[in-house]
Order: structure tokens, then sequence, then C-alpha cells
């Protein structure tokens, strides 16, 4: 369901998501703000991957209702690094170039401008020295940026990110958080990441985090979190 | 003039149409193979293959057009095969090894009835590109061609889809419908070069040369490319040898194209390529 909210971004209302009759999160409420950085922390299995994929569109509503802006503009969307079959022999800019989709359709040829927008992402997440590599040949931490600039690319306001350090080690991880957080101090996007736990010492200076757990989510102070004060 | 240029000049001469459908055949499935072995579907190649060889016995045995019994099954698989999703509890090379094993049943049932038995299932698998007509030519180029131009206009969305059906999704690509159009056009030149090509020389196509070119490329236009020039090579050195030694034509190419393949895989590893 599409809606426009001037401070919520997604609001769900007893929103029950899983794959075929399977509930995976039941009944779960939620209004979800414009403008922050939020990590989705629980975990194996709990469900924040599902509920991220219910945002985008991904996974349909068993039951309830999910509100979002994403049928008017397209979120940025930055999958695991093992979505991409790595047999494909396509570059990392050819990646970058698949997030101006929308705006080329299937004919039209990349111009300057297209051209210049692919060349500024790569050179925002510092790319520009690997943009010919192949893909596969990329490490871990280019392999995620690429993908980051994919979702840059599009001109989206909303990043979507599942795990997107699984795979990185802490250096790395450091720098792709970095990227991030300046989205949304800077630029006013909203990242909504799923994470699997308050791993990072970077995640502890983000003020909520969205605790998925036992087929809920709730947002709650990371703070409180970290203490261990909740009781879910 | 050298013993070669002659050997050629006797094959531009007595096999024109054959030639022709070799390389049309082998163009358009070698093209579409590049897809077929990065999406790690090289079974549907088989599959179609024989479902293709399929079409034709039922046709002989009916008596109505071999591309047309040959389109009507092969589509009628795809279809099959693009309704079974990812979420089933049968995963799809077990549906397509069922198809397999159904098609290729058949035609040999069907042979077995048929005036020709053995001689018959022998044509299904091997083809004959010698006996090439010019209404066969004919038919081939107004099917092959428009189906893997096809894949080829529309190959952006195509290849974001087989790249990441998420995004693609996301981005408002019509990812069922991009699936079946190459699905669909894989199926019209599967089932198109059945009659000519046969089981053995479509399945070469569609996944020698496409190996051959995604060995030696590191990007996917070059690939289609060199993936379609494999393919001519392999059809071209088929022709000669089989006119130099008296051998039927078909496997000869498909020997030639594995060549290529184990030649391009020594000079890959010996130059680090």
């Amino acid at each position: 369901m599409d809606f426009e909210d001037p401070e919520v971004l997604i609001r769900c209302r007893n929103l029950t998501l899983g794959y075929g009759h399977e509930a995976v999160l039941k009944d779960v409420t939620l209004d979800i703000p414009k403008g922050i950085f939020l990590p989705f922390i629980g975990p194996n299995g709990a469900g924040k991957t599902t509920l991220l994929r219910g945002f985008l569109g991904l996974v349909k509503p068993l039951s309830g209702t999910l509100e979002s802006p994403f049928m008017k503009k397209a979120p940025g969307y930055v999958p695991q690094l093992k979505s991409i079959d790595p047999l494909f022999p396509v570059t990392a800019r050819e990646i970058v170039l698949m997030g101006l989709y929308p705006r080329l359709g299937w004919w039209k040829k990349p111009g300057d401008k297209e051209t210049e927008e692919v060349e500024a992402a790569l050179q925002e997440l510092r790319l520009t020295a690997h943009a010919h590599k192949n893909y596969r040949d990329l490490s871990g931490g280019n392999k995620q940026k690429t993908l980051i600039a994919r979702a840059w690319v599009s001109g989206a306001d909303v990043f979507i990110l599942d795990e997107p350090s699984s795979e990185l080690d802490e250096a790395t991880e450091r720098e792709v958080f970095h990227h991030l957080n300046s989205f949304v101090k800077e630029k006013g996007k909203t990242v909504l990441m799923a994470h699997h736990g308050l791993t990072h010492p970077f995640l502890y200076q983000i003020d909520e985090v969205c605790l998925v757990t036992r087929g809920q989510a709730r947002i709650v102070k990371s703070r409180d979190l970290a203490r261990g004060d909740l009781h879910a | 003039m050298s013993e070669a240029a002659g050997i050629w000049s006797q094959i531009l001469d007595s096999f024109p149409a054959a030639l022709t459908a070799g390389l049309l055949i082998s163009a358009a499935c070698s093209f579409l193979g590049v897809f077929v072995v990065l999406k790690r579907l090289v079974f549907i190649g088989a599959t179609l293959s024989e479902v293709a060889a399929c079409g034709v016995a039922v046709s002989f045995f009916f008596g109505f057009h071999p591309v047309a019994g040959a389109l009507i099954l092969t589509l009628a698989s795809v279809t099959l095969l693009a309704g079974s999703t990812s979420e089933e509890k049968i995963p799809k090379d077990s549906v397509l090894a069922a198809v397999f094993i159904a098609a290729a049943s058949l035609s040999v049932l069907l042979a077995a009835k048929s005036a020709f038995g053995l001689e018959e299932v022998k044509s299904l698998l091997y083809g004959d590109l010698i006996l090439t007509s010019g209404h066969d030519l004919g038919m081939l180029a107004l099917t092959v061609l428009p189906a893997a131009a096809v894949a080829g206009v529309f190959l952006r969305p195509i290849l974001f889809t087989f790249l990441d059906r998420d995004e693609a999704r996301i981005l408002k690509i019509r990812v069922v419908i991009w699936e079946l159009v190459f699905y669909y056009a894989l199926a019209v030149v599967v089932s198109a070069s059945s009659k000519l090509g046969g089981m053995l020389l479509v399945f070469c196509m569609l996944v020698v040369p496409p190996m051959t070119a995604l060995l030696l490329s590191k990007r996917l236009v070059p690939a289609l490319f060199l993936s379609v020039m494999f393919a001519w090579i392999s059809v071209a050195s088929g022709f000669y040898f089989s006119f130099v030694f008296d051998f039927p034509v078909n496997p000869v190419i498909g020997f030639a194209s594995c060549c290529l393949l184990g030649a391009a895989a020594a000079a890959k590893r010996l130059l680090r390529l």
C-alpha cells in the first residue's frame, strides 16, 4: 500500500509475514521514522531479512497492513554479496549502471549525464580504481561498496541493506558503516539495515535499533539493549 | 589453388544451404547458450533438445510438419518449467530430468512403431545438415533469426533478471515476463534447429561454444560475440573434415567444438589468462 507521511516512512499494523502458510513474524505494529539509521537486530532466523523483504515488496503480507512510499519511488536495495552469481562476467561499473534502469529502460544508452552519475557514485564509494574489474574479482568490501553504489546511483531516498557486513573484516565494516552514516547525516537519507547484533562499536553510537525476536519487532533504545534491560 | 581452397570451393558449390543452416543454428544456439551456461541451466539445453527431437518424432508419426511438432512440445515444456518455482518441494533439475526421460522414451517408442525404426531414432539424435533443402533453410531463417534477435534486443532486462532477480523486481523489471521471453526464444530456436541439427548438435551449440567464450572473456558482450565465433569455427571445421574424411557432418562439428574448448582451456592455463 502506498502512502505519504511527513514523519513516518513505513507503517505496519498487525502485520504478519512469512512463506507459504508459515508465519515468521506475527502481528507486528511498527512506525519507522524518516531520516534515521536503523539497524534491525536479532538472532539468526528471527525474521530480520523477512521483515526487510516485506518492506521491499518481495514478501507479501499474510495479514495486516504495510504502508510505504516504495510504489512511487523504489528504495535502494543492497542484498547479501552472494546474491550476485560470480559466474556472470560483469564489471563493478556495469553493476552500478543497473541502478539507472528505471530511467534508461531496456533500450536507452547511458548519456553523458548518466555516465557522470555512475562515475560520481563510484567516486563517492572510492571505487573508481576498481570500476572496470570483474565483480567476482573484487574483495568482499569492494563488492559490498559496489552494491551500495548501485543503490546510491538510483537516486533512492531510502537504503535497505541485508547484513551488509556479514562477510567483511572489522576495518572494512567500519568503512561501510561510515559511508552509510554519511548518507543519513549529510544527505538526509534513511538507512534500514539487518545486522546480527550490537557487535561493532559504531552501532553503540546509534540511538535506536529495531529488535527482531520471537516473531516480533519493536524499536528500542540501543543503550537499553546494550545494558540488557530489555525483556523480550 | 591450394588443396584446402579446392575443398572449400566444392563444399560451397555442393552444400550452400547445409552450410548456411549450420551457421544459422550455431549462431542462434551459441548466443542464447551463454545465458543457459550462466544461469547454470545446462540441463535445460539437453532437455529442450530431447523434447524437440520427440516433437519431430511425433510429427513423423502423425504426419504433420516437424517444426510444428517440435515447437508445440518445447513451448509446452518451457511453460511447465517456468511455472515450477524454487519454493516448491521438487527441484527444477528433477522436473527437467523427468521431462527429458519422458521425451526420450516417447521418441524411441514412436520410432519403433514407424516404418523407419532405428534409422529414424539415429536421425533424431544426430540430425543431418547435409540434407538441408532450400525450404528447410527458409523455415529455419524465419524462425531462428527473429527469436535470437528478440533475446538480443532485450538483452538488458533479461541480463538484470538473471543477474539479480530481487533487485530487478525492486527496479520494477517484470522478471516473470523477461524470463518467459528468454525461454520462449530458446524454445523456438531449439525446436526450429532440431530437425536438421539433431539433439546432439543443438545441445552442443547451446553449451560448448558458450563455455569456450566464457573461459576466455571477462565481459558479457565480448563473450556473446566470441561464443558465436567459436560456434562458426566449429561448423566450418566440421564441414571441412567431414568432407575430407567422409564422416557425417554433425558429429564432426560437435567434436570440433569440444576440441576448441580443450584448446582454449589449455591456452588459458599456459598463458595464465
